[in-house]
């Protein structure tokens, strides 16, 4: 009995975390608490979404925070500016992420490799706030956009964190059946042997170019619903912090796993609370985490988890020869 | 020195793997100083594997490689050079942004060389007078046969008492062939140098070789003196 | 549009694709020999000026034998920065990428030590002349025509030593033929690090003399860095001649671009150079040729 709940120990283990994310709010209900289960949601899916960008299409991107904050803009601007409901906002903002993306970064990234793409997307995300702070009639420049109209007219606390732990299962469930697809299979096909895929008839290109397209779509709706949660945005959204903070989310998961980068988002969103005592040095101590990730465990949490997992079969096999 | 007069060479049960792929299977053969030996056998049975295993490019996973009677199957390959082995690659990895002068000095990096570049570049460009005519030229310039030429320049400005080298006819035109394995037998006549060669044409290099072994899946399968054996018998064990 | 302008553009132009030019060279070099793209090329720069700033204030030396000993500090933090870390990177199958991440969080480490140890203030390195030169209607300082003047010799000595050395041509020969270089005996180990101790040098050395130009904030690292990533693309990856020659381009398009369109433009420029690139000649200016 106790051999065979430990070999499910891991689909146990997620239930129960969701279980608890479900429940937290009834149960004990603080406020400031579910706050930052709010941010987890959303930071856990900007960081899902480009590891699957990075790690399992192994595209270069480090312009994603780039994609959420067009969403995030082009819907809080559109919201203001034309009263429509936040809901169509936000797809509207997911669809312009899209659009610019593909079309910036995506078509040219077709040409490029490696470190090009990187070098194109990091510039295109740096570009961003400059645009913003030259059109200050429209996105408020440096000051940034006020007062977005939330999802509805007075949402509670409960009702956005249910909200968002909704976005955070279907845009989690999304991501996961892409792994599964055949976008994804391709991708790993193309990454043990570029020339047997394409002899497999993998189109290189069409597989790149979708992958990019539902990274910026999925990323850009994140942002929607970040906007009308918080209520505000401005350029600081494209500073280093929040670009750090989704490194470390993916790094501290294992980068190419895929419920890595939510399990980096747990530690590294509540983490960063505590890490606030630390004042100024906040992001100094967030560098040094990503550089000892990389130098002394590069596998990150979920290398942990096989490593747990190797152990427990191995007892369950000497148990079984036991008996 | 552990013996009074050691040979040049000494390999014994060398494995090598690429990845899962063990390419060498307890792989053996000896060079007496001064000897020009060949190893012929089928392409991917592992010659050029065990060449770059002895220059440490990719070391061996197991066995004995001993330069002088000196263990080196673990020294760095930088060392190796030093300890005066010479490896000429097929793919000739030359510095293509280069002069041909540069290339050649280049091969004298290794700390013993250094003093001889002058008097070794004079032997190389008598050797080869084309790489003199094309010292200031780019090395991505030459063709096929000249680089080949400039390969060959290469490793012996390292003043080598070893030389390795892997396929020196391949995608070679016959007057080309004729002009490499011309100078690979003034080497062998004038220097005071042991030569392994890596061959898939049998013809030329079994004129120019004391012995000859025979490697196949990764095992050394035949070794005999040159005098004794022909190109019938060597090709038919390619199969 | 009057002829004055136009020269007095360039001038200017001249006088930062110069620092531009040095600035890039660090990147060159450690991308040419090492493959390693430094996302800390920012904050070693800045370093470089910080260290400048404290030897001559704090220690009382003079301007000269603090921007040296700031060189010798900058030498030996390269050395031991690729002996500690990046050289066990490289050994690892995910180099590239882990390379590049983990340079990123160094940079924002030592960026925030920065900011910690100096603070957010604007920060000055001296002029090394002070006073003006006029040649007609063209005036420029004798301390922007010494910074032309350095970074020329720089780059003639950094040429001779590349070409005419035997350490500077096993560099050339690393970065064109990994195992060619291995053949003929070079340690590649030993130039990846001291290739990379001399880059941290030359990337210090044009954050001081941009700290004399301009100023130094803990955070200007970033801004010089994208400027140092587009010129290298420009001249293409890993090629010093290309990278020189674009950082000359870029300082003109600059000063061109301030002149006729405002110095708000700026920044879209030099964007719209990088994309325009990208798409039409990746492989840079230069064609693909190597250090």
């Amino acid at each position: 009995m106790m051999i065979a709940a430990m070999a499910h120990w891991k689909k146990i283990g997620i239930i129960l975390g969701l279980t608890f994310i479900a429940l937290y709010p009834l149960v004990h209900g603080d406020t400031y608490v579910m706050h930052i289960f709010i941010l987890f949601f959303i930071w856990a899916v900007v960081a899902s979404n480009w590891n699957l960008l990075m790690g399992y299409a192994g595209i270069f991107s480090l312009g994603n925070i780039g994609y959420f904050a067009i969403g995030a803009y082009a819907s809080g601007i559109l919201c203001k500016a034309f009263g429509w409901s936040p809901w169509v906002c936000i797809l509207m903002g997911g669809l312009a992420s899209m659009v610019c993306v593909t079309l910036f970064v995506g078509l040219p990234a077709l040409r490029l490799s490696g470190i090009y793409i990187a070098l194109l997307s990091l510039i295109f995300a740096d570009s961003l706030p400059t645009i913003l702070t030259q059109t200050r009639s429209i996105t408020g420049g440096a000051m940034g956009l006020h007062d977005i109209p939330p999802l509805f007219e007075g949402i509670t606390r409960l009702q956005s964190y249910y909200i968002n732990f909704a976005l955070f299962l279907v845009m989690l469930t999304i991501i996961y059946r892409t792994i599964h697809s055949s976008t994804g299979l391709a991708f790993v096909a193309l990454r043990d042997s570029r020339s047997f895929a394409k002899a497999l008839g993998v189109n290189e290109y069409k597989e790149k170019i979708k992958v990019f397209a539902l990274v910026s779509l999925l990323t850009g709706i994140t942002g929607g619903f970040y906007v009308h949660y918080l209520g505000d945005i401005s350029p600081t959204t494209l500073a280093i912090e929040p670009f750090l903070l989704a490194i470390a989310m993916m790094e501290m998961g294992g980068i190419g796993r895929f419920p890595g980068a939510v399990l980096g988002a747990v530690i590294i969103v509540f983490g960063n609370e505590f890490l606030r005592l630390a004042g100024t040095l906040r992001l100094a101590l967030l560098g040094a985490l990503i550089c000892a990730i990389i130098l002394f465990f590069p596998g990150g949490l979920m290398q942990f988890i096989d490593w747990i997992d190797l152990r427990l079969t191995r007892l369950k096999a000497r148990r079984a020869i036991s008996s | 020195m552990t013996r009074f007069n050691p040979p040049a060479l000494e390999i014994q049960d060398v494995d090598s793997f690429y990845g899962e792929l063990q390419v060498l299977r307890k792989a053996s053969l000896r060079l007496q100083q001064r000897e020009v030996v060949v190893l012929f056998g089928p392409n991917g049975h592992g010659k050029s594997t065990l060449l770059k295993a002895i220059a440490g490019i990719h070391p061996a996973a197991a066995g004995s490689i001993r330069y002088l009677g000196e263990e080196i199957s673990r020294t760095p390959s930088a060392q190796i050079v030093e300890m005066g082995v010479a490896y000429i690659p097929e793919a000739r990895n030359l510095f293509t942004d280069m002069t041909v002068g540069e290339n050649l000095r280049l091969g004298a990096y290794n700390r013993r060389a250094r003093s001889q570049v002058a008097q070794n570049l004079a032997y190389v460009f008598d050797l080869f007078p084309r790489l003199a005519e094309r010292r200031d030229q780019i090395a991505a310039t030459l063709s096929g046969g000249e680089s080949r030429m400039l390969a060959v320049g290469r490793g012996l400005m390292s003043g080598a008492a070893l030389l390795l080298i892997d396929e020196p006819s391949i995608g070679l035109s016959p007057i080309m062939k004729r002009a490499v394995f011309g100078a690979i037998a003034k080497i062998k006549s004038a220097r005071d140098i042991a030569v392994l060669m890596v061959e898939q044409e049998v013809e030329h290099p079994l004129r120019l070789a004391d012995r000859v072994y025979l490697l196949k899946k990764g095992r050394v399968i035949l070794e005999k003196p040159a005098a004794e054996i022909n190109k019938a018998e060597i090709e038919q064990a390619y199969f | 549009m009057n002829i004055k302008e136009i020269i007095n553009t360039l001038v200017s132009g001249l006088i930062s694709g110069s620092l531009y030019a040095i600035m890039a060279l660090g990147l060159t070099i450690i991308y040419g020999v090492i493959h390693v793209f430094n996302f800390g090329h920012g904050i070693v720069a800045v370093l470089g000026g910080y260290f400048t700033w404290l030897f001559l204030t704090k220690l009382g030396l003079g301007l000269i034998p603090s921007i040296l000993l700031a060189l010798v500090f900058m030498f030996f933090f390269g050395l031991l920065l690729f002996k500690a870390t990046i050289n066990p990177l490289l050994k690892t199958p995910n180099w590239e990428f882990s390379t590049i991440i983990f340079l990123l969080g160094m940079g924002i480490l030592l960026e925030n030590l920065a900011l910690q140890a100096f603070g957010p203030r604007v920060k000055h390195i001296p002029a090394f002349f002070e006073g003006s030169l006029k040649i007609g209607f063209v005036r420029v300082n004798w301390h922007e025509i010494s910074l032309i003047g350095i970074v020329l010799v720089f780059i003639l000595i950094l040429n001779f030593f590349l070409k005419k050395t035997w350490f500077g041509q096993a560099m050339r020969a690393v970065a064109q033929d990994m195992d060619g270089a291995r053949i003929v005996g070079i340690s590649i180990t030993r130039i990846f690090g001291y290739a990379f101790a001399m880059a941290t040098m030359v990337t210090g050395f044009s954050g001081i003399l941009l700290g004399t130009k301009y100023y130094m904030t803990p955070h200007i690292g970033w801004d010089w860095m994208v400027k140092g990533f587009v010129i290298v693309v420009l001249g293409g990856l890993g090629s010093a001649t290309g990278a020189v020659y674009a950082a000359f381009i870029m300082g003109i398009a600059e000063a061109l671009a301030t002149l006729y369109l405002g110095s708000l433009w700026v920044w879209p420029i030099w964007f719209l150079i990088f994309v325009t690139i990208l798409l039409l000649r990746p492989q840079g200016l230069a064609g693909g040729r190597t250090l």
